[in-house]
């Protein structure tokens, strides 16, 4: 009885013996084998890693000029019909030359929100905005644009706007009352330079000098073409609006993929609209969402293709070794030892080139990742390094080849030794 | 009764393909313990198949076998291979051994599969077994290294390893020539002489049949 003892343990040693020495006897064979998993797994954790790079690139771009969460006033409601709320739609209504007398702009008290927000932990960062849309004038010319009121440091914080200046200094802006800060591409249509003085006007008439203090230029042009940043007490004054006037409130919070779910969270405090980045740029939402199916269906189908490799080296094997595989049963090894004899030679060859294939994925990551390329703010093409797709890729690679070396193993275990032997 | 290491009764066996055809018809017949056999017959007499049905290995037959006093007609498949593990060696006339192993560890292959020695007592016995045959200084050789007969001879101490009921040889010295067919037989011939072992051969030799203990002739199917 005390011998008997390893019969119960899953994978019996003979047959463990009877597997390895077939390995061993055919190195070539298993290094090919191995290859396929290799080339499969290190193109799924390079194709993963890249793609994962260029999302963290691509919202990082886009979180240069856009919040995660913005407050505004969602302004003004249709008044077209403003008897609609107190008639049925079978009464006819007209009229002709609505005038709005009056409707709230902008955000009051905007003091008591952001101190609200401040109670958040996930909120990383709050600063509030007075967006005024005006004209910028030097002499003749004359460009439509955005003037952004800011809370200089707080600003800075959300968008990392001090790392984008490519004249003077943005802090410089805390200190002056009349200093301006121009996007490149509206400096350069108005033929301004630091240190030169631009004229602004608002819809409503009000025409203010500021002295330009310093030029900068994001990743957009759209946005560097258009928008001048001055201090948000100097932007109020503009308006004739007093202290808590803003437009808009910006809001940085420390894992950007929970925006919607704390834009739900914050909702209650406020009567304004909370808009969280995903309802405002779907399209960034949905290219990230698209490129990870791409990455995930070709480094899929790339293993597929690992596991028909080795699902054809086994089934050769298998057909090789028949009148073994015979002689085995006839000795009393029965189907379940054939299985474990042939799925044990996949489940190594797997394991193998898994690991190597992880590696083989690390230099490739690397290799790419140093590729220059410079295009906006990149120098090299984005790769992200991150242990869940080697976990990933090695948990899928191991799956395909027991299923690839199964299929072989099961056609082994049926093998009929009388009309193999008898021949 | 006791003293039986096979009865076959009633054996029948049918071909399906390519036409329904009856290979086996109402095979009766006892092996007593210690009897080296002869099955012997023309080609298409059905003796290679008895053999099968014999070893256990072909299950699509109608009556019942009884092997060391324990029936095995009806058992599954991975009992049968548990039974003839244990209680049946085998000899082909290609002597099927595992390429890649060395000689010692083909022999041994059976015992460790059967599990109920260590390790180290079965390498004893390999040897001694090897030894037996002539074969001590080739038991670290690759199988596939080793000549013809040789590699019958190993066969037959693989057979020897588990101290079965049975040895079953279908045709063993059918691939050897005169020298080492001498040698396979005298071998069978001493271990039936000297141990008691229990051999059951289909062959085709006359000499070889001549000198066994009993002849068992098969034409068309049925025992003559």
């Amino acid at each position: 009885m005390k011998f008997k003892i390893h019969r119960y343990i899953p994978f019996q040693k003979t047959n463990h013996k009877i597997a390895i020495t077939h390995l061993t006897s055919n190195v070539k064979q298993v290094i090919v084998a191995m290859l396929s998993v290799t080339f499969g797994i290190s193109m799924y954790v390079f194709m993963n890693g890249f793609m994962k790079g260029v999302n963290d690139t691509q919202t990082g771009l886009a979180f240069s000029t856009l919040s995660h969460v913005r407050i505004y006033n969602d302004l003004p409601e249709d008044n077209s019909n403003l008897l609609s709320r107190y008639v049925n739609n079978d009464v006819a209504v007209n009229i002709r030359n609505p005038k709005v007398i009056q409707y709230t702009e902008g955000i009051k008290n905007s003091e008591k929100i952001i101190n609200q927000l401040k109670n958040y932990s996930e909120i990383d960062a709050v600063t509030p905005q007075v967006n005024i849309n005006v004209f910028f004038r030097n002499g003749s010319i004359k460009v439509n644009g955005m003037l952004s009121g800011i809370d200089v440091e707080n600003e800075d914080l959300l968008f990392q706007t001090s790392d984008y200046m490519v004249d003077g200094d943005w802090h410089e802006l805390n200190h002056r009352n009349d200093g301006i800060i121009l996007g490149q591409g509206l400096a350069k249509k108005l033929s301004l330079k630091v240190n030169d003085n631009i004229i602004v006007s608002t819809a409503d008439g009000a025409t203010r000098n500021y002295k330009i203090i310093g030029i900068l230029a994001t990743t957009l042009a759209s946005v560097d073409n258009s928008k001048a940043y001055i201090k948000i007490g100097t932007a109020r004054q503009i308006l004739s609006k007093n202290m808590g006037y803003v437009t808009d409130i910006q809001i940085n919070i420390k894992d950007f993929n929970t925006a919607t779910k704390i834009a739900e969270e914050i909702n209650p405090i406020t009567n304004y609209k909370v808009e969280p980045w995903q309802e405002a740029n779907g399209q960034l939402d949905a290219a990230n969402a698209l490129r990870n199916i791409i990455a995930v269906a070709v480094s899929l189908t790339i293993l597929l293709v690992a596991g028909f490799g080795i699902y054809n080296i086994m089934n050769m094997s298998v057909n090789e070794k028949i009148r073994e595989i015979a002689i085995l049963k006839a000795m009393g090894f029965d189907g379940k030892d054939i299985v474990e004899i042939f799925l044990e030679q996949s489940i190594i060859i797997g394991i193998l080139g898994g690991l190597v294939g992880m590696v083989f994925g690390y230099i490739i990551s690397s290799i790419v990742d140093n590729i220059p390329f410079k295009i906006a703010t990149l120098d090299s093409l984005p790769m992200e390094f991150q242990t869940v797709d080697y976990v990933m890729a090695f948990v899928f690679g191991v799956i395909t080849t027991f299923v690839a070396g199964y299929l072989p193993a099961r056609k082994a275990s049926q093998v009929d030794p009388v009309e193999i032997i008898r021949g | 009764m006791k003293d039986l290491a096979l009865s076959a009764k009633s054996i029948e066996k049918y071909f399906h393909q390519p036409q329904t055809f009856q290979v086996l018809k109402n095979i009766n017949f006892e092996v007593k313990k210690g009897e080296f056999l002869a099955l012997v017959g023309k080609s298409g007499s059905g003796k290679s198949t008895l053999l099968y049905v014999l070893s256990t290995m072909d299950t699509d037959y109608s009556g019942k076998l009884e092997i060391n006093g324990s029936p095995v007609t009806g058992k599954t498949q991975n009992e049968l291979a548990a039974f003839r593990n244990a209680h049946i060696g085998f000899v082909f006339q290609f002597h099927y051994l595992l390429p890649e192993f060395t000689a010692i560890d083909n022999v041994m292959l059976p015992a460790l599969k059967l599990g109920n020695k260590p390790k180290e007592e079965i390498r004893e016995k390999a040897l001694a077994n090897l030894d037996l045959l002539g074969l001590k200084p080739q038991a670290e050789k690759q199988a596939n290294k080793l000549s013809g007969g040789q590699q019958q001879r190993v066969a037959i101490a693989r057979a020897l390893i588990n101290e079965p009921a049975i040895i079953m040889g279908d045709e063993p010295t059918g691939n050897l020539d005169s020298k080492n067919t001498k040698i396979v037989f005298d071998i069978f011939k001493e271990l039936a002489a000297e141990r008691g072992q229990t051999i059951i051969s289909v062959t085709h030799d006359d000499e070889f049949a001549a000198n066994c203990d009993r002849v068992i002739e098969l034409s068309d199917g049925e025992l003559v």
